[in-house]
């Protein structure tokens, strides 16, 4: 520091020296020397010899005085003739000891590295960084990977020796688990890529020819059942070896390996195998392997839809071979209990073995909906089916078990395209319940009538209810009349009336048939009675619908009650002025139409058990040149007989063709007046817009055919309701 | 469709007006020679008459063609004001002036402009007193045949046998007479590849249309 003068103000600055400590590179030459010995000996299992802080700090000098890179060049060079070392022994290695011999040596790497790791960690943290090369740690690890994993050598048999050990486990020896998750491991600490490309991909490989031989081998002898058990197997196992001793990365792609083999490449055959396949499957009910085929195809793309296609298709066929059976057409009853015993089955197939799967309700629905319709007589059947259910069938069912049938039989209605055709023939078999008194539980009845109006509206069951109300009140007019008019009745025959709204009712009208003079009366009492309270009102007895109870006496003396229509009973009592009527006596007498007379007379002559009068000639059929007897030698174990023939029944052909004509005859109104409705809101529309309307608007009733829409829109053309667009005539007009 | 007007004939510049009165003179002349002294019109019977006096068959089209130019509400009756437009119009009167103005008659009705409005006239031409919108099958056929054949003879010849052959329809209307035409002018006969029974063409000619594509065998 200069003197003299007055201090100037300078900052205070520490200075390093001036001088360099220059380390003699003998000196670092020997310090080397010093740290090369000490990693042989760690290499040689003779570390506890060593001082840890003399090494450290000979290291960290070296750093410091700039010898930085000899260090690094030196513990490189060590290193790698090390490792070439231990590449001889572990090659030397026989058979089975080659891999416990490199797994060894991989350890003591490990180990050694970590010391030395420690002993330079003060080039690691200065030198390495600032020269870029690769920490100590890493450097290790690449050159074992460079010098043994890759060494041809050793290379090649590790790759083979782990691919064999796999093998003999999977033919079911038992392996070294622990080995070789120490193996894996290590090729994992190497990296990804190197865990990748020398053991997983040629692994992988490997296992697909495995499993493409095994599947191909199980699926010539095993029948679908078994196969799918064998495949769910290998697929555990092989999960089983990934959580054991590969790493994790490898699952999804070994599953999918097995997936494609064993399942994805095999789907088809297996799920037609003959006497074995989906089809079986759903025929015997079997839900395990029904379970089992969905859970695995479920892991492979297509694998649900080609069970759900299969199943469609088997559905469809086998529904359509139902609904097209003459036999099985036979008796309506019991073709409805079919579909619905089909329905439940696959229901429960769905549930217990599918999990529900929403796709595959869908499927079932649509298969059902397409067989249903297939037959045009269903939504008869269907209506016949609730018929003897609401007239027998449900007899003792509790409230809940009327329930589940009434919903099943919804659920089977739904699936009708013809709805309006439900709606007559449901409207015709109530009304023969009603009159009949046959039904088995008015509560039953109108819990049917609500869910057919939660499906389908009010419209669908105003008018059913209306006979329902028809009844009520018919009731109570009956009492009305009697508790007003007893004195003046006496011992007259005992009416029982039922008022019905024309409109409501699927009445045929037919002219009325000349009625004994006995009933006639009381009948015009009550008219008298009955238009006394309701003005304005016409009233026109329908005999084709009435019953009668009549007591008869038999030739010795056996009294009966017959229950009968009421042309039967007006038949019968012609018996009373008479012994023997001929054929055109009878039709004269009651003036009961020609079909309806026949059919009353087979069903009281020529039916056993029944037959109150004896026909001459005795053959089975009634011809106009018969002559009938009252029988007096009639014989029945019950006091009551009923001979009545008003219970629904399968119509015959002409019924049928008829019933038909009027639906159509219906729907016409019915889609002229969706096409004005669309129009007036739409004003101009071509031609598929308004089939496409139409056809929505309509279809929970019926579906309407494009040719009579096209007929209705030309008619509505004629009475200028619509009109073609002059300018385009691909389009029509609304005319307000 | 053209009405006659019910009005007398208006005023005309002066000069004119001796040589239009003349014609005018002439052309009622010629009226009255047809006509049925009792009903002041030409009846059928008059009709007749005119054609043989023309040398045209009264069921040959250009009668048809007479018509329209005059504007015939009744079929097989002329009124006065009806006879006098139409004469006018062609410049005719007299019978010889009138054969002379035929060809360009019907040149002139077979512009598309004018046959767009003389088709339908055909159709309302035909129609009676208890049949007031749909003329019968045998009478269609005629009517095709004499207003369509020129242009159109092979799809009328098909048409005419599907309609003999059909029993769909007894009678047809106007919306169908239409669609004829319209089927005639778009539709690529004989292969009909462009038809399409989605388009709203009148059920009738998808019935045609079907039964000619099942009988091309």
């Amino acid at each position: 520091m200069s003197g003299g003068g007055p201090p100037r103000k300078r900052n205070f600055k520490i200075e390093a020296f001036k001088h360099r400590v220059e380390l003699d590179p003998k000196y670092a030459e020997r310090t080397w020397k010093v740290l090369e010995h000490a990693i042989h000996e760690i290499y040689n299992h003779n570390a506890s010899g060593l001082s840890f802080e003399e090494l450290y700090r000979s290291a960290y000098n070296m750093v410091l005085h700039k010898y930085g890179e000899k260090l690094y060049t030196g513990l490189q060079s060590t290193m790698t003739w090390r490792l070439k070392e231990i590449s001889k022994s572990i090659e030397a290695a026989q058979g089975g000891l080659f891999l416990e011999e490199l797994n060894a040596k991989w350890m003591d790497h490990n180990k050694a590295l970590q010391m030395i790791r420690d002993i330079l960690m003060y080039m690691d943290r200065t030198y390495v960084p600032t020269s870029h090369k690769t920490p100590v740690h890493e450097l290790g690890l690449n050159l074992w990977r460079d010098h043994i994993i890759h060494y041809d050598m050793i290379h090649d048999r590790l790759l083979h020796t782990l691919l064999d050990i796999i093998h003999r486990e999977r033919m079911g020896e038992v392996i070294n688990r622990g080995l070789m998750r120490s193996i894996t491991k290590m090729l994992m600490d190497l990296g990804p890529v190197v865990y990748q490309d020398d053991f997983e991909k040629p692994f992988l490989e490997v296992s697909a020819s495995f499993y493409s031989g095994e599947s191909q081998e199980f699926i010539e002898c095993c029948d679908c059942g078994n196969y799918l058990k064998k495949a769910e197997r290998r697929l555990n196992e092989e999960m089983e070896r990934v959580s054991h001793y590969l790493d994790a990365g490898s699952d999804a792609k070994i599953t999918s390996v097995v997936e494609k083999e064993m399942i994805a490449n095999h789907m088809h055959r297996l799920v037609h195998m003959e006497n074995s396949g989906l089809v079986n499957m759903l025929v015997d009910d079997k839900y395990e392997d029904l379970g089992r085929m969905y859970t695995l195809f479920r892991r492979v793309p297509d694998g649900l839809s080609t069970i759900r296609d299969m199943m469609t298709s088997y559905l469809r066929e086998t529904g359509k071979q139902l609904v097209t059976d003459p036999e099985r057409l036979k008796d309506p009853v019991e073709f409805v209990q079919c579909l619905l015993n089909e329905k439940d089955k696959h229901d429960k197939i769905i549930h217990v073995a599918f999990g529900n799967d929403k796709t595959f309700q869908n499927a079932l629905n649509s298969s059902f909906e397409f067989f249903i319709n297939l037959n045009n007589r269903s939504p008869e059947f269907i209506s016949l089916y609730v018929d003897d259910k609401l007239r027998k069938g449900l007899k003792g069912a509790t409230e809940e078990d009327v329930e589940a049938i009434l919903d099943k039989v919804m659920m089977l209605f739904r699936y009708l395209q013809e709805k309006d055709v439900f709606e007559k023939y449901y409207k015709q078999h109530l009304a023969k319940r009603l009159l009949s008194s046959k039904t088995v539980s008015d509560d039953a009845e109108r819990s049917m009538i609500v869910k057919l109006k939660t499906e389908c509206g009010y419209q669908f069951t105003s008018k059913l209810e209306g006979m329902f109300t028809d009844m009520k009140t018919s009731q109570d007019t009956m009492r009305d009349f009697y508790a007003k008019k007893s004195e003046e009745l006496g011992d007259g025959p005992t009416l029982d009336v039922h008022i019905l709204t024309t409109g409501s009712w699927p009445t045929q009208p037919s002219p009325p048939c000349s009625l004994p003079p006995e009933i006639l009366a009381v009948c015009e009492k009550f008219r008298a009675y009955y238009l006394g309270t309701h003005n304005g009102r016409r009233l026109t007895w329908q005999t084709n619908m009435g019953t009668a109870d009549i007591k008869a006496t038999f030739g010795k003396g056996q009294k009966h009650e017959l229950n009968v229509s009421t042309y039967q009973m007006c038949i019968l009592m012609l018996f009373n002025s008479a012994d023997g009527l001929t054929y055109k006596d009878i039709e004269q007498g009651t003036e009961i139409p020609a079909v309806d007379l026949k059919r009353c007379l087979q069903s009281l002559a020529c039916v056993k058990g029944k037959n109150v009068l004896r026909k001459e000639p005795m053959s089975k059929d009634i011809s106009e040149d018969d002559t009938f007897y009252f029988n007096d030698k009639f014989t029945s174990k019950l006091v009551k007989v009923k001979i009545g023939t008003v219970v629904a029944q399968k119509e015959s052909e002409p019924e049928k063709q008829e019933t038909r004509q009027r639906v159509e005859e219906d729907r016409k109104p019915q889609i002229e007046a969706a096409i004005v409705r669309i129009m007036k809101s739409r004003r101009v529309l071509d031609h598929n817009s308004i089939v496409a309307e139409v056809t929505k608007q309509l279809q929970a009733r019926f579906l309407p055919n494009p040719v009579i829409i096209k007929k209705r829109i030309e008619s509505l053309i004629e009475r200028e309701f619509l009109e073609r667009d002059k300018a385009d005539r691909k389009l029509y007009r609304y005319l307000a | 469709m053209r009405r006659s007007s019910k009005k007398s004939s208006s005023s005309a510049p002066a000069g004119q007006t001796k040589a239009v009165s003349k014609e005018v003179e002439r052309i009622d002349q010629l009226f009255y020679t047809y006509a049925d002294s009792s009903s002041g019109m030409v009846d059928p019977e008059g009709i007749e008459t005119l054609c043989s006096h023309l040398e045209v068959p009264h069921t040959d089209v250009r009668i048809l063609m007479l018509a329209w130019k005059m504007g015939c509400e009744k079929q097989g009756y002329i009124t006065l004001d009806e006879w006098r437009s139409g004469l006018k119009t062609l410049r005719a009167d007299s019978i010889s002036k009138l054969k002379k103005a035929f060809p360009e008659m019907v040149q002139e009705v077979t512009r598309p402009s004018n046959f767009q409005d003389f088709y339908p006239f055909a159709f309302r031409y035909c129609l009676t007193e208890d049949k007031k919108k749909c003329i019968e099958i045998p009478v269609a056929c005629e009517l095709l045949n004499l207003v369509l054949s020129l242009q159109f003879r092979p799809q009328v010849d098909k048409l005419m046998d599907y309609l003999k052959y059909q029993n769909d329809y007894k009678v047809i209307n106007m919306d169908q007479w239409m669609g004829f035409l319209r089927f005639c002018n778009e539709i690529i006969f004989p292969s009909l590849d462009n038809y399409d029974p989605d388009q709203a063409w009148p059920l009738i000619l998808d019935n045609f249309v079907e039964w000619l594509r099942a009988n091309k065998n």
